[in-house]
């Protein structure tokens, strides 16, 4: 007899273990990660969590959660969620369409076709016009200074006006009132650095601007022509943190993810190409050359 | 002032009442007469050769017109399906050619059983890109490539496939709908088969094949004709994963993709981007203007998820449908011409009355049909038939009367009576 009830909470407890609620991270924006079983790892869309995982929501991060492939969830305020706290937020609502239609029906019936003089809060909300006084071009403000040695790479800008002209202006670091180099891009929004390097001198620092054709522009960035010489005791510098057995891969795509965080973006392209050419299976190599393509015009 | 007795006795009187409203003349000839000229209206009218509605706002606006759209976005149908577990959606958003290789190769890793491109290749592009895509479609064997059936011909019954420019690819299947993209997307043609017989397999009907042989059986018979889509998840209800998150992914999130039909498309929830987005049923705004509110891939979704729960919706014949609209038609043809005969005083109070609390009832029972029984009835004859018998009691009147002197036809309308 002893046994047989020994069984029965013995299945009473599993079937209490296996009615444990089962969670999906559906979709997230923003610094979202996960705590479980004392593991702290990112969040990623479609990861399946126990219900005794946390979740933790950054300032500004939301994240949507699927309970047992059913009911969703949003946190969308900055905290640590624990997760067996949420199990009421698995039942699905019910609701009839039949009652919302009567609802809607009465809703529609009664409600008053309003004036814009009795809600003006309502008929004043209307997006009026285009609003003017900041930039019409937006650089990314990864091109704000540009270290450059030499080769082929584009500034590029973003236009928020349907714009085909557009005036890019080089300037000297101590005089911004009079360019040194001045021409119209039409149909695309990049310069390449290689169509004025005969205008600039290696060593020397310089300003440039980009706007729409006419209009003038106050966003002043920084493009440093480093000389060559200068350019190696970089290259040879990064080049020594290596780890001692290095893959020729591994180190290309070391010098190119350094060379971007110090704005040599032209080089770091090189060597984030050469990455991707010397061991073609990696999706990283390629996915992150592909990125920086992205990021940079460079197409 | 009445004895408390009376009150009970006044029900069953009220009852029969408004009872004999609707059936004093229901057996009358003039009420079946009556009906039989309101269709006859009908079929005079819609037989007039020359689009009257080019100037008939009302009509123009109620083109598109479904009352079962109300329940996707007034009455919460749909809020709460479940996500389908058997779909992926991938975003591709602006990759290349070679990101595209690269994402198909990534997801390929994870063992999907079924990935579906909603994309098309119309030419050339740059030569390394395309050698990197075709190698990944030449490589990756359950992979179904969407391209454009288009049509030539004097009839327009030659189909020719445009955008298929890699040619090894595993399986090519049509992306496109048959209708113009201003309508809602309410069908989907699975199959086409042109003048020779040759039939031509739709992007959807090719991945429910490849992953469930069952419910591609079904979807094929029914798919002999057009099939109404039963739309049962928005954008939202279907795991949605983005380049990004695709490259963040190892081994270990394998169960994501695994066994599961991938479908790649272009996503964006940015209502001011619309990019491939359609029409469909579950737009926020069912009547007058709007925007598109759905990617082209999530309508294959749709299509595919109904597929694959066999949940079809039912449409009513259309003999059915007109059965339905006699029966309301004769039905409120009784009521208003005991109206019209024994109080006309009220006749057009009640009359009116009478219309605006029928059209709230049929359209009810309309959504009710299609959200608890799948089966779409079309109310649109019932509810016009209710219309037009007001207006076709006068005529009718004059009609009888004049049959009365001509040929002493009984009528239980009197001359001059109105």
């Amino acid at each position: 007899m002893k046994k047989l009830q020994f069984l029965i909470l013995c299945c009473l407890f599993a079937g209490m273990l296996s009615a444990q609620n089962s969670y999906m991270l559906y979709s997230f924006k923003g610094n979202v990660s996960v705590v479980e079983n004392k593991v702290e790892s990112k969040a990623k869309v479609g990861k399946t969590v126990s219900a005794n995982a946390v979740v933790k929501v950054s300032n500004g991060a939301a994240v949507t959660i699927i309970c047992n492939e059913a009911a969703m969830f949003t946190f969308s305020k900055a905290g640590s969620y624990a997760l067996n706290k949420f199990g009421d937020s698995c039942t699905v609502g019910n609701h009839s369409v039949s009652a919302n239609y009567v609802k809607y029906v009465w809703a529609q019936m009664t409600k008053s076709s309003g004036s814009p003089g009795s809600n003006r809060k309502a008929y004043m909300n209307t997006v009026g016009a285009v609003s003017r006084g900041l930039p019409n071009v937006w650089v990314d403000s990864r091109l704000d200074t540009i270290n450059y040695a030499g080769g082929s790479f584009p500034i590029s800008w973003k236009s928020y006006e349907e714009a085909k002209e557009f005036d890019f202006k080089l300037y000297t670091y101590d005089n911004i009132s009079t360019p040194i180099f001045s021409t119209v891009i039409k149909d695309k929004k990049k310069i390449d650095i290689n169509s004025f390097t005969d205008k600039i001198n290696p060593g020397n620092s310089y300003f440039w601007t980009a706007s729409i054709k006419g209009e003038e522009s106050e966003e002043y960035k920084t493009l440093n022509y480093v000389t060559k010489e200068d350019f190696e005791q970089v290259e040879n510098k990064l080049k020594s943190q290596g780890a001692a057995f290095e893959a020729k891969a591994e180190q290309a795509y070391r010098m190119a993810f350094m060379l971007e965080d110090a704005h040599f973006l032209s080089e770091a392209f090189q060597y984030y190409t050469k990455a991707a050419t010397l061991d073609s299976t990696n999706a990283l190599y390629r996915s992150t050359l592909m990125s920086f393509r992205k990021d940079y015009e460079l197409k | 002032m009445s004895k408390p007795t009376d009150l009970h006795t006044d029900q069953p009187k009220q009852k029969k009442k408004i009872h004999r409203h609707i059936t004093k003349y229901l057996l009358e000839r003039d009420t079946l007469f009556a009906t039989l000229w309101v269709f006859l209206f009908i079929f005079i009218l819609g037989s007039i050769p020359l689009n009257l509605g080019v100037i008939n706002p009302i009509k123009l606006s109620l083109k598109d017109f479904d009352s079962n759209d109300m329940s996707y976005s007034k009455l919460g149908k749909a809020e709460n399906t479940p996500p389908d577990k058997n779909i992926v959606v991938v975003n591709i958003g602006y990759l290349d050619r070679e990101g595209l290789s690269l994402l198909i190769d990534k997801v390929a890793s994870f063992n999907p059983k079924v990935m579906a491109l909603d994309i098309t290749f119309d030419g050339p592009k740059d030569p390394y890109q395309d050698s990197l895509l075709s190698e990944t479609f030449r490589k990756n064997k359950n992979l179904i490539v969407g391209y454009t059936l288009q049509f030539k011909g004097k009839e327009a019954d030659t189909a020719y496939a445009k955008d298929k420019f890699f040619e090894k690819v595993n399986e090519y299947a049509f992306v496109n709908f048959f209708q113009d993209d201003i309508s809602t997307f309410r069908y989907v043609e699975p199959f086409y088969e042109d003048y020779a017989k040759k039939k031509y397999k739709s992007f959807s009907a090719a991945a429910i094949e490849a992953f469930d042989a069952d419910a591609f059986q079904k979807f094929e018979k029914k798919g002999e004709h057009k099939l109404l889509i039963n739309y049962s998840r928005r954008s939202t209800h279907y795991l949605n994963v983005n380049f990004d998150d695709l490259m963040s992914y190892d081994e270990s999130d394998s169960s994501i993709f695994k066994n599961k039909i991938v479908l790649f498309g272009y996503v964006n929830e940015d209502p001011n981007d619309i990019t491939d987005k359609k029409f469909t049923p579950m737009n926020d705004r069912f009547y007058g203007k709007s925007v598109p509110d759905m990617n082209g891939v999530y309508v294959h979704a749709n299509i595919i998820s109904m597929a694959l729960e066999k949940n079809y919706v039912k449409k009513l014949p259309s003999w059915a449908n007109v059965l339905i609209a006699i029966v309301i038609c004769w039905l409120h043809m009784s009521f208003f011409i005991h109206y019209y005969l024994e109080s006309h005083i009220w006749f057009h109070l009640a009359a009116k009355i009478a219309q605006v609390l029928s059209a709230i009832f049929f359209v009810w029972l309309g959504i009710y049909l299609y959200d608890k029984y799948r089966l779409k009835v079309d109310l649109k004859l019932s509810l016009l038939v209710i219309v037009m018998a007001v207006d076709v009691i006068y005529f009718y009147e004059a009609w009888a009367v004049w049959m009365h002197k001509k040929f002493n036809y009984k009528t239980v309308f009197k001359p001059h009576h109105h």
